[in-house]
């Protein structure tokens, strides 16, 4: 029963949250240079029955509040978007539609083997704090930490793909390469630096908070039972130490899923990889507000829904979250 | 009860480390030394480029030779149209330091206001501003600045300056501030929350001062240590945040931060012609910056937490 009005008080709070984000959504279109009505009339390839069509289905013809909003969120809701500026009127869903697969493909990626590594190095440093080992990888992990995405993305692009030549510099295969097997292959030499870019970026602050989570951890008595037990010291970071010292990692790695998109944006501009990032500057360059809203609600609900999985993993890591009991 | 031993202690060491004493505290690490070496460096030639390297080089003034690789007269090379770098890195200290610090000082206002205000008032006020963080907290905001920058800069225009800043880069000051609010308020609320337990708060209730005035005259001054070890925190954020903003071309081509340096070396395509060095002094010069502040941030936290350990 009360696992039920958890679940329900967190689907909940994720809803209201989209809520609000749909709310900034409205006042921001209304923000826009020019109503939204010039918008649409600015844009010379959307035809003019499509205009007075869509001035009937956002309601712009009636008050702003509360016909618009509803109008508005009604829309949304129903996948009507609006129409870009940029790519010939065509419809934001389907401009944004078929950027979304190559951003998944190098976040998540990328995402994956920074958790891996980041547990990984926070566990070995904070098991091995104050040693020479822990001051390296701790600063190690601070540099990275410090680094803009977009910065490391351009200093490895000069070293592995121009100076040593390993790997292609940009895009996300090689014009009228191969298909099959070779073309994934291919695609993975162009996603390769994309992903470790991505990675390298997110490694330094799983590992920073791994290692003071492990280095807390050390101090708690089961630990000092561990040990008394006569257990071995991998039994102990395994065992013992790691399925508490997680629980922060992974609500950071869902409390930053915003933080990664945004740096991830800037990497797909570092090698012009056609996914949302590269959109994004498109659109901000060619003031395509339509597009650059759609991206936002896109990428807003993917960070709630993410938050929302965290807590549902949490609650399963930590009996105590879901039955209510102090944290 | 246990809980309200803990905060009394915070609050009398909240009082004991402030103002010149945290700093003299600070100088006793070496790490923190080298991190406010580095940063009192980086001040000095962001308020005085032109003492070291002379004016900013522009198009027209800039006399090398494009993509010149480091020598002994342009030691961090020159850049596509010329330029040398070490005098575009030392003018765009001017610009990232300003604009990090000035967008630190709108997000702190904010969020220490919405903090204080959520906290003090407590009840229906305090879960709707704690709503609105937490939305605020786990959003792409970076993403939402990018939407708000140009929307701002067509309202207000960009072509005044104010105080010697283009308002192109008040706008990028303005949006970091309005999506960077939520840490800060939620570190600060939880703060008020103790204090306003506190028997100095509730002596000053019943003698009958207005919340304004016990927020301006009680809480505030106990959160200000609290403030300025986030304060260093949100310095480094809003610096890697505008240097993406500029990046990303939302820059002023006028007064280029070491972001809009790095987004002219990315359309001057120099990761792929191998020109190592013009993304190294403007990238370097933003991580020292960045690490500097998450050294003496820490420094503080470490402090602030050590004399709580220790009066435990």
């Amino acid at each position: 029963m009360k696992l039920r009005g958890w679940l329900l008080g967190r689907v909940g709070g994720a809803l209201a949250t989209i809520l609000m984000v749909l709310l900034l959504n409205f006042v921001l279109f209304r923000l826009m240079p020019g109503s939204p009505d010039r918008a649409l009339a600015r844009n010379p390839r959307v035809s003019a029955e499509a205009i007075a069509a869509a001035r009937v289905r956002w309601g712009l013809d009636k008050p702003l509040f509360p016909d618009q909003l509803v109008a508005y969120v009604g829309a949304t809701l129903s996948g009507d978007f609006g129409y870009s500026v940029k790519y010939g009127g065509r419809e934001v869903t389907s401009v944004i539609g078929e950027k979304i697969a190559p951003t998944l493909l190098i976040v998540g990626l990328g995402e994956i083997i920074a958790l891996t590594a980041g547990i990984a190095l926070g566990a070995w440093t904070g098991w091995r704090r104050g040693k020479f080992g822990d001051r390296v990888g701790t600063l190690s992990a601070l540099i990275l930490y410090s680094m803009p995405y977009f910065w490391l993305g351009m200093l490895l692009v000069t070293l592995f793909a121009t100076t040593l030549g390993w790997l292609p510099t940009s895009g996300i295969s090689t014009p009228g390469g191969p298909g099959g097997v070779a073309g994934i292959v291919d695609l993975l030499r162009h996603a390769a630096l994309p992903i470790a870019t991505i990675a390298l970026g997110l490694i330094g602050q799983y590992a920073i908070l791994l290692r003071s989570s492990v280095a807390e951890a050390l101090r708690e008595g089961y630990v000092l039972t561990a040990r008394a037990k006569g257990l071995r010291d991998d039994r102990i970071l395994r065992g013992h130490i790691l399925p508490n010292a997680l629980l922060p990692t992974v609500t950071l790695a869902a409390l930053n899923a915003g933080y990664v998109i945004g740096g991830a944006l800037t990497v797909e501009i570092v090698f012009s990889w056609p996914g949302l990032g590269l959109l994004t500057q498109e659109a901000l360059q060619s003031r395509d507000y339509p597009v650059l809203q759609g991206i936002f609600l896109l990428l807003a609900i993917s960070v709630v829904v993410a938050n929302l999985l965290a807590d549902l993993l949490y609650s399963r890591l930590d009996p105590r979250v879901r039955h209510g009991a102090a944290r | 009860m246990s809980g309200n031993v803990k905060l009394s202690v915070g609050g009398r060491i909240l009082n004991r480390v402030s103002g010149g004493n945290l700093l003299l505290l600070l100088l006793r690490r070496w790490d923190a030394r080298v991190a406010l070496a580095i940063l009192t460096l980086l001040a000095l030639s962001g308020i005085a480029p032109g003492l070291f390297v002379g004016p900013l080089q522009t198009a027209t003034t800039a006399e090398a030779a494009p993509l010149l690789p480091p020598s002994g007269a342009h030691l961090f090379g020159t850049d596509d149209l010329g330029r040398d770098l070490l005098n575009l890195t030392v003018h765009g200290a001017r610009i990232s330091l300003v604009v990090g610090a000035l967008s630190a000082v709108i997000t702190l206002l904010l969020g220490g206001g919405i903090g204080m205000i959520a906290g003090y008032r407590g009840g229906r006020a305090d879960a709707l501003l704690m709503r609105i963080a937490d939305t605020f907290l786990i959003l792409p905001t970076f993403v939402l600045a990018l939407i708000l920058a140009p929307i701002l800069r067509e309202l207000i225009g960009d072509q005044t300056e104010i105080l010697g800043i283009r308002t192109t880069l008040l706008t990028i000051v303005a949006v970091i501030g309005i999506t960077s609010w939520s840490s800060t308020a939620r570190i600060v609320r939880s703060q008020t929350l103790s204090l306003r337990e506190r028997t100095f708060v509730e002596r000053a209730r019943l003698v009958g001062l207005s919340p304004m005035r016990i927020i301006a005259r009680h809480i505030f001054p106990n959160i200000r240590t609290v403030l300025v070890a986030n304060g260093i925190v949100v310095i480094a954020g809003s610096i890697l945040t505008e240097s993406t903003l500029s990046f990303i071309g939302l820059g002023d081509p006028f007064q280029p931060s070491w972001g809009t340096i790095l987004g002219n070396a990315q359309s001057a395509a120099a990761p792929s012609l191998g020109a190592w060095w013009f993304i190294m002094a403007p990238g370097g010069a933003i991580l020292f910056t960045v690490i500097a502040c998450t050294i003496v941030g820490n420094a503080i936290d470490e402090l602030l937490d050590r004399d709580v350990r220790v009066r435990r």
